[in-house]
Parts: C-alpha cells; structure tokens; sequence
C-alpha cells in the first residue's frame, strides 16, 4: 500500500501486538519456560560442579567452577545462550508465523497501515517482551542465589551478565521473524531457530567463530573473553538486517500459496 | 471524472492474475456502484476468491487495474482503506481475545478513533447478534459464532466498500437473515458490497446485480429477479463449458 506513510499507524499497531501478546498463553508459557526452567536448569547443573562431577564441571566451563556468584551466573549464563535462544525463536516464530497459521493474515489486508509497519510493531513487542524476560531471569537468579546462600555484596557484578545476554539472544533469534514470514508458518521459524542454536553452540564449544554475530553471544556466555567486540557489535546490525528483510517480506507478502 | 466514476465504490478493469495448472482469472471487468449489492456466483475453482484477493491487493496482478473508492488501489491513501470492510477466508479474530477485545483491535487497525472503538464494537455485536458472548474467547466459539464475529469484524465500521468471500458458510439461518439485513442497510447508506458464493444462496438473493464467473472469466449475468435462478446459473456455465471444450 505505497499510498499510506512509511510507519503510519505504528503506534496502533504496536498497541494491539501487545494486546494479542499480553493475551497469548503461547508466550505466557515460553516465559515461564525461559525463567524458571533455566534456572532450575542452572542451579541443578550448579550443584552437580560443586558436588564434584568433574564431567559436567568440564562441559560446563571455566565459570562453573568458580563458585558462589560468579560459579552461578556463569551455568545461567550457558544454560542461558542455548534455551534462551531457543524460547525466543520459538516466541518470535509464534508471532509472526501464528498470522499464517490461523488465517488471520488475510485481515491484515487492505489496511489503512501497511504489513510492514505491522511486522515492524511485532518486532517492537517482541524486543519489549524479551527485555522484560530479561529483567525477570536476573530476578529469579538473584533469589535462586540468595536461597543457596550467595552473600549479597559481590551479587551485582555477577548477575549483571545475564540482562545483556539475554537482549543479544534475542537479536540474534531476529532470522526466525524472517523464515517464519517466508515459509509462512510457525515451523519454518523454529527450523530457523534450530539451525542457530546448532550453529552457535557448536562454534562456541569448539572455539572459534568470536566474530560471528551468531556465535559471539554463546562464546561470550562459556568465556567472555573469548568472544570479539566485532562479534557482539554484529549483533545488533544483524538484528537490524534481518527486521529489514522482514519487514520487506511481509510489504511484499501475496496470499497465492 | 464522470458522475459514475465518482459514484463507483470499486471498478476493476482488465484483471489478469495466472496460477500454474491453468487456474485464475484472465481479463475481468467489474464494477460496484455505491448503493449496490452486486454477486459474484460461480462453482468452486471459478475463480472468484483470486478476483477478491485481486481488488484487495492480496495479489499482485499480472495485467490490469483496480480503483476503489476513487483512488487508484496503489495510490489509495489510509482514509480510503480505512472504509473497506472485507472478510476473505477466515475471519479476522484472534483467538486468544474474547470477542469485544478482538474487534476492538480490528477497529482499531481500521483506522477507528480511539473514543469511537466502544461504540463501534458494541455496533457490531448488536447487527451479527454475538449479544451475551462479548468476554468469550474467540478460540471457545463455535464455527458459526466465528463466522458472526469475522462478519463484524468487516462490517462493524460502517465501510463505504464491502468485500465478502462466501460471507454464508457456516452460519445459521438467523445469521444469514441478520448478514442479509446489515447488508442492505450498508447499501441503503451508499455503501458498494461485492459479495460471492458458490450457490445461489440467501445473500446471493438479495443482490442488484449477480455475475457468473466460470473458468477465469466473466460469463454472463443473471436478472436477480428472473425465475429459476439455479437452472439459469447451471445453463450459463454449462453452455460456456461447452464453448470452451469447442463442442
């Protein structure tokens, strides 16, 4: 509808994707999901390394072993890079591809607001719910420490690894926005997410791959030090990327299939 | 700009839009005049969902133009869009919603005024009569509940321009009855409503004009005051049938 302004209705827009978010028990489950299964994740894995399980205690890194705050934050924090972009491809794969799958894409035709500022609004809320997902988990990882009795002085420094962690998870899950509007369909997204996840775990166990927006956020999680300042700057321009050629799917979008 | 050019709620001219395994349609005019119900019959795989999704930008055309409410559909600008209604397919609800909620949304996509929305639901509740169920979720409606709903959803603005896809199916008798009767108030304000069915049904009963479309085409038209509406559909398609198998 090249007849509407570039953006017009935004904000309308953003109001009801976060009406239908607010609503979804899908995203009300992945949220749950995302907070509290990583940290039963977490503090399980935790005690196994404390406990001695040298097996576990490798896999789990140069953190794990650590102790106390850091020796937490650091099992959250892998746990984190691999379920968290799993929940949130899954969550962006919904609501994007959930259009498809209902049939409710037909309606969002011959609208005085174009597709595209209606894809971007998703992205808008989608971005707003991992940021509040974010700031959710360092909570409950906050209370799971204090509950295993991590004392509170040095608990800040720790635990503020976990909101930026999360919010570059959830830029780099932008690609199932995109494959779930090409394939039209939730499944298309969460194949997407899948391929990521193998990607950036595989590169980030065996090392390599810092300077891969896809990879640097896992490899910061295991070794921060390991991953480049290319690597995590990428993140963010990728994430722009792919909203774009989201975006520009769903301007282009025909119901012919 | 003529008098009928400016009286004209959609005029579509030439529509040309080709699938693989030779369905779609080739070379269709149409026209809906303000004030008009006009029907678009045809037997499934005719054609006439392809034409809908055409003058509603859902597809890009290979050939053609389309016009609605006076601007070219490229060009239209947010005003215009706002004043369509349409249901196509499945209607537009979200299941996660109750009932109010969801048209609440739809409205306000249409372009409704936040100060309006209220008023505009309620309207809507009270002409596809989905009275008594405003906090149910849409995902607990029955099929022919969903179909009221969508219905609302497209109609509960008060659009200048109506565009329904087999708006029938799935509902009851009293539903049939009431979609017939916001129609033709809708009409009776000046609204344009393009309609199509794959039956000659209630709806398809109460137009001004009826088109048959066969095969991708128009093939004739049918006085909807004429008697024996059915034989004369069947006679239309079936002598183009013929025409195009060159027997």
């Amino acid at each position: 509808m090249t007849g509407s302004r570039p953006l017009h209705g935004i904000g309308t827009a953003i109001a009801v994707e976060a009406r239908k978010a607010v609503a979804s028990r899908a995203l009300q489950g992945i949220t749950a999901f995302l907070v509290v299964g990583i940290v039963v994740l977490a503090v399980g894995a935790a005690a196994g390394a404390a406990s001695g399980d040298e097996r576990l205690a490798a896999k789990l890194g140069p953190l794990a072993g650590a102790g106390g705050w850091n020796g937490l934050v650091g099992v959250v924090a892998q746990v984190e890079s691999a379920a968290a972009l799993l929940g949130f491809g899954v969550a962006l794969s919904w609501l994007v591809g959930r259009e498809f799958a209902d049939g409710t894409v037909a309606g969002l035709f011959a609208l005085p607001i174009r597709r595209s500022t209606i894809a971007v609004a998703k992205l808008v809320v989608y971005f707003a719910w991992a940021a509040t997902v974010a700031v959710l988990l360092t909570g409950a990882v906050a209370v799971a420490g204090l509950a295993l009795g991590h004392g509170v002085t040095d608990a800040a420094a720790s635990l503020l690894r976990i909101p930026p962690l999360a919010v570059l998870t959830a830029l780099i899950a932008t690609p199932a926005a995109w494959a779930a509007t090409a394939g039209r369909g939730l499944l298309p997204g969460i194949a997407a997410t899948v391929a990521l996840i193998a990607v950036a775990q595989v590169l980030a166990v065996v090392g390599v791959g810092g300077a891969i927006p896809f990879v640097a956020p896992a490899l910061w999680a295991i070794e921060p030090d390991a991953a480049t300042g290319w690597g995590l700057a990428l993140v963010p321009v990728t994430a722009l990327a792919f909203a774009g050629l989201c975006a520009r799917a769903w301007s282009r979008l025909q119901l012919d299939r | 700009m003529t008098e009928a050019t400016t009286a004209a709620r959609l005029e579509a001219r030439g529509l040309v839009r080709r699938f693989r395994g030779d369905a779609g349609i080739r070379g269709i005019d149409l026209d809906v005049a303000a004030g008009e119900i006009h029907a678009l019959v045809g037997l499934n795989g005719a054609g006439k969902t392809t034409l809908l999704r055409s003058v509603l930008g859902m597809l890009r055309l290979d050939a053609g133009r389309v016009r609605l409410l006076g601007h070219d559909m490229e060009l239209a600008p947010p005003e215009a869009w706002s004043a369509v209604g349409h249901l196509v397919e499945q209607p537009f609800a979200y299941r996660e919603l109750d009932v109010a909620t969801s048209l609440a949304a739809v409205a306000r996509l249409r372009g409704v005024p936040r100060g309006d929305v209220r008023e505009v639901v309620e309207r809507g509740i009270a002409a596809l009569g989905l009275q008594g169920l405003e906090r149910r979720r849409v995902g607990e409606l029955s099929l022919g509940n969903r179909q009221r709903l969508g219905l609302a959803a497209a109609l509960q603005h008060r659009p200048r321009l109506v565009v329904l896809d087999e708006p029938s199916n799935a509902l009851d008798p009293a539903g049939v009855l009431l979609l017939r009767a916001e129609l033709l108030a809708l009409a009776a304000d000046g609204a344009g409503v393009l309609v199509s069915s794959h039956h000659l049904d209630e709806v398809a009963r109460v137009a001004d004009r009826i088109t048959v479309v066969n095969a991708g085409r128009v093939v004739g038209a049918l006085d909807p005051a004429g008697a024996d509406l059915e034989r004369a559909f069947f006679a239309r398609v079936h002598a183009d049938d013929l025409e195009r198998s060159g027997t």
